[in-house]
């Protein structure tokens, strides 16, 4: 199990943007799913260890992120790429890449191998050299995917990845979380429910700081079965649940 | 591994080279050339950074420090020289003045939400963004520390006032770190620091009728360190590391 | 954009260049090194061989040869100080003979010998053919190892030995036709063996 939360909480202020979630998480590709204001990117920067929750515990690769050390250790095998990833316009990609692998603390030989493989991971092989502020905002993306996966995480968590992403890419992508989930637990959070489809194995729902729904992508879809509204699928399941968990 | 027969593969761009022999992997031996070939070689004063600070990823990130960028230590020494040029004709003691307040700006731009794009990301590397911080502001406080003083010795001035305003100096910076980590951007650090400077300097000169004497009297100077231990525990609880349950 | 564009590019500094000739070139050098050496010994000299490209690309000359006739040079060089690290020579051999006969590199024929020594030759066959050359020390033992074992070119060959170039040659075309039917002679003996 790479991701142990129990009771996890975190409040702003008076309201409670995470609501007591429990989840556990070994290798393989789990979508979150959920509207926005659900939480999504609560939790997964509570688990990014870049928020602290109120309450509730956690344990991410085996260790508890609240001391220093253990902390350390998470984060020299975890990847995250936020939702707002900002960059360094006048980095070239390869040196943005080796920027975080350099502060993710990876062994300095292995860097540029490491950063090569990466780069090329997401196609961005032809641009290597180009600086950051020559590139448009899908190529942005993929090179956020590069910083992400260059270290090959065993905790691997992406906020909205494919924004920006043409269908072409999208593929691509769904192709690189599925060789990632053999190794590593991919958690994903996105609204597009087709992504989920294609790559997950495992489909969390989540609604006002709470988890609605924890199965397979097909069991998601059974629960739309005459009920829900959408065109896909998956989307009626989506929209079923939601409304079973709003009534 | 080879991609078939494509010439390009989903995201169209892989070296689109047709299989070579069964098991020769040769995206493995792209790799081995593309790391060569794009490899950054780190200059010597990051090399150096890098074994004094036993970690080159923390090396790296002192040297892309905003305010310790070329531009920005060049502007510097051009403010202070020309402060003691000033200094030199007219006796006003315009480095120490000027000294304070600089290496407040530039501690305030060295690091933190305001002035790093990819803050939220900084904020989950293993070399902790407090470190980062640490060792840049301390980096830029000793710079700014050596330009005032080189042009402060040039400038003729007293030596009270020579080494005089290094405390005040540390307040200053310490006061624009804890606001610029609180505020959580640079330019509220900066206006803060300075606009404390300049009430501190003005103060001081309705009651002295001296524009030095906020440096020079002695009197000042515990109450100086004691502010600067303040701000600077403010700035340590500001950037506490996000702990488990808090 | 046709190789010796890319070429001076590369020779420029464009890494974008160098990455479409791996595309169009490592294949087929892949290829024809794996005759002579071990997937693992390929994938190191093929890097080493790019690497050597990025770095000389400003030395090429167009009107010389064709661009992949110059990276095999490369290639076969590399692959020679690799061995000579290495060890054994025999595997050197398949890809010395093969290439001698080619001027320049005929790119998309990989593997193009109809030479019968294959990499897989033992020590002890290679040392039996090589005797027939004669006693160590003499003239054409001597081609033998500055030509193919160290991978000399004909005008140092003929420096060291003090010989004129001429007779260089015909001392390593000797010392080929001596080789060739050594190894030959030793054909049906190994199971296995190409041809």
């Amino acid at each position: 199990m790479n991701v142990e939360l129990s009771e996890l909480t975190r409040r702003f202020g008076r309201t409670e943007a995470v609501a007591g979630v429990d989840l556990e998480a070994g290798p393989g590709v789990l979508g979150l799913l959920g509207p926005n204001g659900a939480g999504k990117t609560s939790l997964l920067r509570m688990m990014a260890t870049v928020l602290p929750p109120s309450s509730g515990t956690m344990r991410l690769l085996g260790r508890d992120p609240g001391s220093f050390g253990p902390r350390r250790e998470i984060r020299r095998g975890l990847g995250y790429l936020p939702q707002n990833l900002g960059y360094y316009p006048g980095f070239t990609v390869a040196e943005f890449v080796e920027y975080f692998a350099l502060l993710k603390d990876m062994p300095p030989r292995q860097v540029p191998r490491a950063v090569a493989a990466a780069i090329e991971h997401v196609g961005m092989g032809d641009k290597a050299r180009k600086k950051l502020r020559t590139l448009s905002g899908g190529m942005l993306r993929r090179v956020g995917i590069a910083q992400a996966i260059v270290n090959e995480p065993e905790l691997l968590l992406l906020d909205e990845p494919t924004a920006g992403l043409d269908p072409e890419q999208r593929v691509a992508f769904r192709t690189l979380l599925r060789e990632f989930g053999q190794r590593a637990t991919v958690i994903v959070s996105t609204h597009l429910v087709e992504d989920v489809a294609a790559a997950c194995s495992e489909v969390t729902l989540m609604d006002a700081g709470k988890i609605v729904f924890h199965g397979t992508p097909g069991e998601l879809i059974a629960a739309g079965t005459g009920h829900g509204v959408g065109d896909a699928p998956l989307e009626r399941g989506y929209t079923a649940v939601l409304a079973a968990a709003r009534s | 591994m080879t991609s078939g027969h494509d010439m390009t593969d989903e995201y169209g761009s892989r070296p689109g080279h047709g299989p070579g022999p069964q098991d020769v992997d040769l995206d493995r031996v792209w790799t081995g050339v593309a790391a060569e070939v794009w490899l950054r070689r780190p200059g010597p004063v990051e090399r150096l950074a890098g074994r004094l600070l036993r970690s080159p990823g923390l090396a790296r990130a002192l040297l892309t420090t905003p305010s310790l960028l070329l531009g920005w230590v060049i502007a510097s020494a051009v403010v202070l020289g020309t402060g003691a040029l000033v200094t030199l004709r007219t006796g006003t003691p315009l480095v120490a003045l000027l000294a304070p307040a600089l290496a407040g700006a530039g501690i305030a731009y060295a690091y933190g939400p305001g002035i790093d794009p990819a803050w939220e990301l900084s904020q989950s590397m293993a070399i902790g963004d407090r470190m980062v911080l640490l060792v840049r502001a301390l980096a830029v406080f000793g710079l700014n520390a050596i330009l005032g003083l080189v042009a402060s010795a040039a400038s003729g001035a007293a030596a009270a006032v020579t080494f005089g305003w290094l405390v005040p100096m540390t307040a200053v910076c310490a006061l624009a770190l804890a606001a610029a980590t609180v505020g959580r951007s640079a330019n509220v650090g900066v206006l803060v620091g300075l606009t404390g400077w300049l009430i501190t300097v003005l103060s001081a000169r309705t009651v002295t009728g001296q524009f030095s004497a906020a440096l020079t009297s002695t009197t000042l100077t515990v109450p100086y360190l004691i502010f600067a231990a303040c701000c600077a525990a403010i700035a340590l609880y500001a950037t506490r590391i996000p702990g488990g349950t808090s | 954009m046709d190789d010796d564009a890319l070429m001076a590019a590369v020779a420029g500094g464009d890494d974008t260049a160098l990455r479409e000739l791996f595309a169009r070139h490592a294949p087929w050098l892949a290829a024809r090194l794996h005759a002579a050496l071990p997937a693992a010994d390929v994938e190191d000299v093929l890097q080493e061989t790019f690497l050597a490209v990025w770095r000389g690309a400003a030395g090429y000359r167009p009107e010389l040869g064709s661009a992949g006739g110059w990276t095999w040079g490369i290639a076969r060089r590399q692959a020679a100080l690799w061995l000579r690290r290495r060890g054994p020579a025999e595997l050197l051999l398949p890809a010395v003979i093969a290439a001698d006969g080619e001027v320049t590199g005929r790119p998309g024929r990989p593997g193009d010998t109809d030479d019968p020594a294959d990499a897989a030759l033992s020590r002890a066959e290679l040392a039996a053919a090589v005797s027939t050359l004669g006693p160590a020390g003499g003239p054409q033992r001597e081609i033998w190892r500055l030509m193919y074992l160290e991978d000399r070119t004909v005008t140092e060959v003929a420096e060291l030995m003090g010989v004129p170039v001429g007779t260089v040659k015909s001392r390593a075309h000797r010392v080929r036709q001596l080789m060739r039917a050594a190894l030959r002679h030793r054909e049906p003996a190994r199971a296995g063996g190409k041809r």
